[in-house]
Parts: structure tokens; sequence; C-alpha cells
């Protein structure tokens, strides 16, 4: 993504009062943030993918992560929000590492359906610890204590709240991006033989871009779970993980844009087709084959490369 | 080029206006939240079916139109939770309805006391919704799972035999029968010979129909729903169980009967809160307009949608307003017939609904005289007996 | 008395030394029911492997396939009136086509694209087909019986055991050793490994590399759907039964060994017994149970059981 022209200022300009205005735009306020943490979530999911390579359908497992993190922290312990957050942000990355560890040494598919079993077994401990994480009735009753005198029990206030977050992680996404450590991860994703025989380390740089993303995914999750005052179980499940590969995808990877934009255009699409129809899915295969076929890239992707030249 | 991406971002945001919410101060909006996709459809069908059924008969309230919306829920409480919220939030709906699956009604309960509005819980059997997790703003209508072990398990512990075996889906729900069960089975001085968790949406019940099977039991108890009900059963006939044992049902419903076919089922034990021919003032009417709008006949959770989005219409007359709290204050301790409860009671304690429960026999093939004519009632307990001591499950209101 | 569905091992335990003291006809029963539910492994996972091994593509609609597979033998039975056997021989044929059309008219299109996007693409079209199902054939799913000519059980002198699901472990034997068999001893089966193996330089070679991706998809296809009409008397035949499958099947596929037959029919039956054993000793980890050889497999041997080193990416 470069910043180099008086279009992109506009374009900037544009994107910014876009976020601004946001809630007061959707047919209610809530979707407009979870609209934010999906975008989050699918921006942490393109560093691992998009710019590594890696193809992960287990990453429901950090969001979840971060979910439940956040949300034991709010009910057992009464600190603010951001810290609850922390704890969310910090549980994934902690879980990250050993099951990265233990994934990055397959390649393709099969590091796929290793992260998929590693998330399809932290499903089923938190279905079965129920004691915990209230197994299949999700966990309840999570608050949102005020921020000194911001109240973030109202939907708008948290909005905010969540734009702030989601500016932090394009800012840091695009540094990680920008920087030598970015540019390595792009040169493994492109031929990691070659790589390696300049001397970097592919499992090193993969391990921690993919911490790096599930950090941003427990991110979403906590996000998540201060939105719902509620931990849903599914927030683990294989819906959320594939749901971010498609995000991603049809976004366009390896752009951050792209999954960001292809993330609120799913959630909104979602929302605006099952409220119309009970063959939503339908409508939604159709438009995922229809548009692979037509955008090879990534909708938006593909569509900035065609109208929009900076 | 600038201009193109002007266009497209003016573009996407007019997108968005689209679908902005009308104004509606002068209409009363009734949510309804289903499983409305999926093998459990056919319980929810019947529930948005019975509300629209409700609404278009009671016509206008307090000189409002009444507007139905529904929303699919799809059994899962994450889901729900985000459509309570969106029901609440930007559709502005005075009440919601139905809502089965206890973990998801129970996240819906936790939007209706955020929100401050109603929600009438027909469809989820948890007591935690009228103990733990009880609130102002719940209205619990229809039945619980204890009055469904209470019902069926005291009679079947009797009548059918004393060792049981069940067979437990492994969810919220599950695990609140299975507590019900088991201690109305030690009521009556029942063995518990055995229990298998079984994952929802399981399609291959032999194994745990083989377990079952090696320990002998008198009575065989299925906790669970819809497919898993079916299957369950099925296996149950193809190995034999059922020569051998009594089968006992949660909940079973006239659509799984259909789909399977009564063999299946013949001579299994539940217990309903209703069942299309029972005598109350109204419910012929409304299971023949049923069977004529939809072609089959209504299921007692369908029946149950019905009573309580009328009931609500008629707190709303009562109270002269739509706000929560007049309404919420007009229906505590109220006592009411209709096609559902002939009579029906509003317990302000916990907000349960109670009336008398039936004890119903699937029919075998040959006893079947019409259609959808599936069960015979063998039995009625009073409310009293089926639902227990008010407030008994721990709940302290919370809400105003 | 026993009590189930508890976290702690002591239950299993329990029930372990219970086993030991009773008759082996219910450990006999248990472990052919592990055979059914390997042989469905093995029917699903055999089309899966031979597509991914060949065109390499993550077909995420198998799953659909083998719904289509019981919906057809259900049309054709109830609603046609006509003879099983006569579904056992038509639906795997008529969804083998349904699988040529989608390859030919949209998976075909993408194979110069990275790998994801046929999967992507599959995954887009299970949708299609599962809802389109559901507004045909409605939600609810559909009854199927056990055939006449098949019900009843057949005593096999150490146990008695329903004859239908003995016979669908007879069919996929046999189905299984003719696939193997095809691949490995025929021609046509020697010009697909060919395919498999480099399908560039087959094509340079004169092979019509496009028709052989063609007729294994839509064998891969066809084997979906036989799974899908044996399965659908022992099943609930609604239009989500192939999810359930879906990622189980790929477990199976990776601890095989993505593109190996023999490994597919290995890891299929070990799978198959691996859950249903797993029900009776250990039921709260049944399912984890999978994920967890899985993971096991992977990490020591990452090519799969019987996999071969090529399949990597």
């Amino acid at each position: 993504m470069k910043v180099n022209s008086k279009y992109s200022f506009g374009f900037i300009i544009l994107a910014g009062l876009f976020l601004l205005f946001l809630p007061f735009v959707t047919p209610y306020k809530a979707l407009a943030s979870q609209m934010l943490v999906f975008a989050i979530f699918a921006l942490g999911y393109d560093i691992a993918f998009g710019y590594t390579g890696l193809l992960s359908f287990g990453h429901a497992a950090f969001f979840g992560l971060g979910a439940y993190g956040t949300g034991l922290t709010l009910i057992h312990l009464s600190i603010p929000a951001p810290l609850a957050i922390s704890m969310g942000v910090i549980i994934s990355l902690l879980i990250a590492f050993p099951i990265g560890y233990l994934s990055i040494r397959r390649r393709g598919i099969y590091f796929a359906m290793v992260t998929l079993a590693f998330a399809q077994m932290i499903y089923f401990i938190a279905f079965k610890w129920r004691s915990l994480t209230g197994g299949d009735d999700g966990l309840h009753g999570v608050p949102r204590p005020p921020l000194g005198f911001i109240d973030l029990r109202s939907e708008v206030v948290l909005y905010y709240f969540i734009l702030f977050f989601f500016l932090l992680s394009i800012v840091l996404g695009i540094r990680i991006i920008r920087s030598p450590f970015g540019k390595t991860l792009e040169c493994l994703r492109e031929n990691e033989d070659r790589a390696r025989s300049i001397g970097y380390n592919p499992t090193r740089y993969k391990l921690i871009s993919f911490v790096i993303s599930a950090s941003f995914a427990g991110l979403a999750g906590g996000l998540y779970t201060l939105l719902q005052n509620f931990v849903p179980l599914f927030s683990l499940g294989l819906d959320i993980s594939g749901d971010v590969v498609l995000m991603t995808l049809i976004g366009g990877m390896g752009t951050l844009y792209g999954p960001i934009m292809g993330a609120m255009g799913l959630v909104y699409l979602k929302d605006l087709l099952s409220s119309y129809t009970n063959i939503w899915p339908l409508f939604l295969g159709l438009l995922f084959v229809v548009s692979i076929l037509t955008f090879r890239k990534g909708v938006f992707k593909e569509l900035k490369e065609r109208f929009l030249k900076f | 080029m600038k201009k193109g991406s002007v266009v497209g971002f003016v573009l996407m945001a007019s997108l968005f206006w689209l679908v902005c919410p009308a104004n509606a101060a002068d209409t009363v909006k009734v949510g309804v939240i289903s499983v409305l996709s999926g093998p459990l459809a056919t319980i929810g069908n019947g529930e948005a079916w019975s509300a629209e059924m409700a609404v278009e008969d009671f016509g206008t309230v307090l000189g409002k139109k009444i507007e139905l919306i529904k929303r699919d829920h799809a059994y899962n409480p994450g889901v729900a939770n985000e459509k309570a919220k969106e029901l609440y939030e930007k559709e502005k709906v005075d009440m919601i309805v139905a809502c089965p699956n206890s973990a998801a009604a129970l996240a819906v309960a936790q939007q209706a006391l955020i929100h401050k509005k109603p929600f009438f819980s027909t469809s989820a059997g948890t007591t935690d919704l009228i103990g733990k997790q009880c609130n102002r703003y719940i209205i619990k209508w229809n039945y619980n799972d204890y009055m469904l072990a209470t019902t069926v398990g005291l009679w079947g512990a009797e009548h059918l035999g004393k060792k049981w075996y069940t067979i437990t889906s492994d969810y919220a729900w599950g695990h609140d029968l299975l507590k019900h069960f088991t201690a109305a089975l030690k009521k009556k001085g029942g063995i518990h010979v055995g229990n298998d968790m079984v994952a929802l949406q399981t399609a291959d019940y032999s194994p745990y129909i083989l377990k079952a099977m090696k320990a002998d039991p008198d009575v065989l108890v299925l906790l669970n729903v819809g497919p898993d009900t079916v299957n369950s059963t099925k296996a149950a006939v193809q190995y034999g169980l059922k020569k051998k044992a009594k089968i006992v049902h949660a909940l079973l419903f006239e659509p799984n009967i259909r789909g399977a076919g009564p063999e299946v089922f013949a001579d299994d034990y539940v217990a309903g809160s209703w069942y299309w021919k029972v005598d109350n003032p109204g419910a012929k009417e409304y299971a023949d307009k049923y069977l004529k709008k939809h072609g089959e006949r209504p299921h007692f959770m369908a029946a149950a949608v019905y009573s309580a989005t009328w009931q609500y219409l008629e707190a709303v007359k009562r109270a002269g307003t739509t706000d929560a709290e007049a309404v919420i204050k007009a229906l505590e301790g109220h006592t009411f017939r209709d096609m559902f409860a002939n009579p029906g009671y509003i317990r302000p304690e916990d907000h349960m609904q109670v009336a008398k429960a039936y004890l119903l026999r699937a029919k075998r093939p040959e006893e079947i005289k019409e259609k959808d004519d599936y069960f015979e009632i063998v039995g009625t307990l009073p409310a009293e007996e089926a639902f227990g001591k008010p407030g008994q499950f721990g709940c302290e209101m919370k809400g105003f | 008395m026993l009590r189930g569905g508890s976290e702690a091992l002591t239950p299993a335990f329990v029930s372990f030394l219970g086993m030991g003291f009773m008759d082996l006809h219910f450990i006999f029963i248990q472990l052919f029911n592990g055979l059914i539910l390997g042989s469905i492994y093995v029917l699903l996972s055999l089309g899966l492997t031979v597509i991914f091994g060949t065109l390499g593509v993550v077909n995420f609609a198998h799953g659909a396939l083998y719904m289509l597979g019981a919906y057809t033998a259900y049309s054709i039975v109830t609603l046609l009136n006509l003879h099983f056997l006569i579904a056992l021989l038509l639906c795997p044929v008529i969804v083998g086509i349904i699988g040529i059309l989608l390859e030919k008219f949209l998976i075909s299109k993408l194979y110069k694209l990275p790998h994801f996007y046929n999967l992507l693409l599959t995954f887009g079209i299970m949708f299609f087909i599962q809802d389109a199902i559901k507004i045909i054939y409605g939600p609810e799913g559909e009854p199927f019986n056990i055939p006449e000519f098949l019900g009843g059980a057949v005593n096999l002198g150490f146990m008695v055991y329903p004859k239908y699901r003995l016979c669908i472990i007879l069919v996929t034997g046999f189905l299984a050793s003719g696939v193997w068999l095809f691949i490995v001893k025929t021609k046509l089966g020697a010009i697909i490994r060919a395919g498999t193996d480099d399908s560039e330089i087959a094509d340079a070679l004169g092979i019509d590399i496009a028709r052989i991706f063609t007729l294994v998809f839509g064998m891969g296809a066809a084997l979906a759907g036989l799974a899908g009409v044996l399965a659908a008397p022992i099943q609930d035949v609604q239009p989500l039964m192939g999810m359930n499958f879906l990622v189980e099947t790929f477990v199976v596929v990776i601890v095989g060994g993505m593109g190996s037959i023999g490994g597919s029919i290995l890891a299929g039956l070990i799978i198959g017994e691996l859950v249903t054993l797993g029900i009776i000793f250990w039921p709260p980890m049944s399912t984890t149970l999978i994920y967890v050889f899985m993971a096991v497999v992977l990490i020591i041997r990452p090519r799969g059981l019987m996999g071969r080193v090529a399949f990597f990416e």
C-alpha cells in the first residue's frame, strides 16, 4: 500500500470520514463495531497468509482465546477494559508460540490441517471445561466497565473505542509490512529455499509472523467479547476460521486494505442478506463462486488495480 | 481517476442508506428468533408461523398496527445474541418471543435485561432461566426441563420400569435434562444404570444403543431433540432394544414422527404442555387454521408461541402502553385462558407460566385415524405438581 | 452406577475393566461398527485423495457430493419407487456426472492459480449445493429406511450382526480394491498416475491432461455419491449431512497421505475404529482423539502414513 500521491491523500480523507460516520450509516451501531472487529482480525490474518504464505485454518483458536481471555478477566477481575483486552492478546500470543512452532514444520495444506487440528482441540477443551468457559452456553454476563469518564455501555462510544484499536492496528500493520522484517516475509512467501540460501532462517520468521497474526486475532476476539457482552463457543469454531480466510481471499490477500474491506463487506453483507432471506447461504455461495471466477486476486485488489491508479 | 474513487465511495456509502430503519412510532413490533434453517427448522418454522397467525388474528392493539419481524439463529447461541441485539436496537422491537436452544435463550435473556425489553422464552428448557439466570424481563412460557422430567419421569419410573439408561445430547440443555430426569428417577427409587453423552447431530447411534443394551434397562430415556431423537430411536429399533425396553423422550414432535414414520416411535412416551386435540377454548380453530395454511398440525412449541404472543398483546392492552415495566407488571400473577393453557398462570416469583401438563404416548400406525394424530393423551399432571414450587430454582430477580 | 460424560479418566478405566470381564461379542460388534464408520471414511477419502493427488484441488464440496448421493438415492427409491439396487448403481453415476460438470465449467478455470483459489471455489460450491437442496427438498431431512431385502441380521457364529451393515463393509472392500487395482494395474490408471506425478511432462508427452483431470474428478465425486447412497439408510438424510464428515474426511486423507490410495484405506479404517472405540472407552474425548491422532502423525511422519514425499505443497 503506497501512500505517495495527492490522490491517495484524498482517499485517506474519504476513508477517514467513512469510518467516522459509519455507526450512523449502518442499520445498527453494533454492526459497525462488528465490521471493525473482523477487519482487525483479517488484517492480522493477512500478515501470516498474504505476506508470509501461511494458510491457517485454525485462526479461530486465537480469536476465541482472546475472546475468552478478555471475557474471563472482565468477569473475575475488576480492571479496565484495555487491560482486559491486553490479557486476551497475551493469552493468544502465548498459545500461538507452541502451536506455531509445531505447525510450521509442515507446509502448505499440511500446515493448514495441523492448525485446524489444534483449533478443534482447543474448541473441544473449551466445550468440555464448562465450569470455566460455560461450555456450550458460552460465557455470559461480560461487563463493560467504564473507562474513567467514558461509558462503554453506549454502543456509539464503544464503536469509537474499537475504532481507536482499529487505527492502531492499521498503523502497526503498515509498519510491520514496510519494515525489513516484512520484506523478508514476502521473500519467504515467494521462494523459501532461496531465502534460506541467502541466510534467513525461515522457521524463525514464519513463527514470528504467525504469532503476530495470532495477536491481532486475539485483539479482535477481545473487542468482540466487549461488543457482545458474551463469549459464544463458536468464536473458537470452524466457521470463524473459515470466515477470516474468505474475507482475506475475497478482499485480496497481501494488501492489508483488501482483507480489511473484505471483512467489513462480508460482515455487512451477511447481516443484510440474513435479514431478507432464509436462503442467504445460497447467495453467499453464489457470490463466492462468481467473485472467485471473475476477481481472481480478490475483489478490492482487482478493483483498485483497475480503477484507482495510485 | 480521482472521480472514480469518489464515485466508488459514494456508491458504497449510499448502499448503506438503503437499509435505514423506517420511523415506526405507531406500530407495535414483535420479534421472533428461532431456528429457521437446518434439520431443526421444523420446530422453528412452526413457531414463526404461529407468531404470524397470532399477530394477524389479534389485529391491532391500542389503535396501533402490529408488525412481526423474524430472525434465524440457526440453533446457535452466538448468532442468537447478535440477532437479539439487532432486533432490540435496530428494529426496535417491543418484545422477542421463542428462541429454542437453552444457551441461545440465556444469551437473548441477557440482551433483554440490557435493553430493558421483555423476552418470552417459549422454547428453551433450562431451569436456569427461572433460576440462577433469571431476570425480570424474562417471561418463561410453555415448559421447562423440570416439568418434562417430573411429568414423564415420575410416571415412567412407576409404570414402565425402574432401571433407566439415558442417552443425552452433550450441550447445555442435555445436561439440564439429565439433572432433572435423574432427580425424578431417584424420587421413585429407580436405578440409573448408565448414561452416554453424545455430540449434537450425531448420525450413527449404534455404539450407544449397543452399550445401552448391555446395561439391560427397563427404560431407555432419550434426552435429545430433532435429528438426534430420530437417529437414536431408529438405532434402538434396528438393534432390537425397543423390544426389550420402553422408550421415553425428552421432546418428540409431530414432524419427527411424520418424517421417520410412526412405526419407529410407536408406544414411546413423552411429556408435553399441549397437543393439538386438547379441548381448550380456541384450540380447535387454531389447529384447523394452521392445518389449512401449512398442511400440517401444529406442535406444542408452535402453540406456545401463539399463546405467548397473544398474551403479550393482551397485556399491552391491559397496561395501556408498550412500556416494558408496565406490561411485565400486568403479566405477573395473571391468570388467563386461551387455546394453549386453560387456565394458565404466570408466577410472579420466577415468571414461569404454568399450566397442567400432559403425558403422551405415541400411537402405533394402525391407531392413527387422521392426519398428524400421532399421540394419545394418557394422563395429566396438575400445574403445581408438574412445575414444582415457585422460585425453587433460586431465582433472585434482577431488573426493576 | 456408571456415569458417562465426566472429564476424569476414572470412568474410562472402570468401563475398560468392565469390558475385560464381559463377552467378546460386544467388542466384536463395536469393532464391526468401527468398520462401518471406517468404510464411509474410506469411500469419501478415496475420492478426496485421488482428486487432490491428481488435480491438486482440495475439494471442500466433497461432503456436499456425498449428500447429493444420499438425496438422489432418496429420490430414486422413495419418490420414483424403484429398487434400492438401481439407486446403488445409478446414483454414483449421477453424482459423478455432476462432478464432471463442476470440473469442466468451474474448477478447471482456476488451475493456473494457487491451490487455495480452488479451495475457496469448492467452499462456495458446497454452500450453494447445500442450500439448493434445502430449498428443493426442505431443511428437515427425509426418511430413508434399510431396504427390505437387506434387512434383518446375519448369524456369523461368534455374533449376530445386521445384514445391511455387513453389506456396507463388503461393498466398500470390493470397491476399494477395485479402485486400487484400477490405479495400479490398468493403463488408464498408469496415465492417471503419470498425470499425478508431473502433469506438465505428461501433457508434453501427449496425454490429454484436461480429460484426465475431468475423469478423476468425476470418479472422486462418484465415490462420494456412492458413500452417500450406502450411508442413507443408517444416517439422517438431511442437507447438512456432509458437513459432519467433511473435516474428518480431510483428517483421514492427511493421515493417510494425500494422494495415497492405500493410505486412505488404512487411515479410514483406523480412524473409524478410533472414533467408535473412543465412544466406548472415553466418550467425552472421542472426537478430539481424531485431531490428536492427526497432529501426532503429522509431527512424527509429516507425509502421512503412506503418502509420497512429493505431495508437500
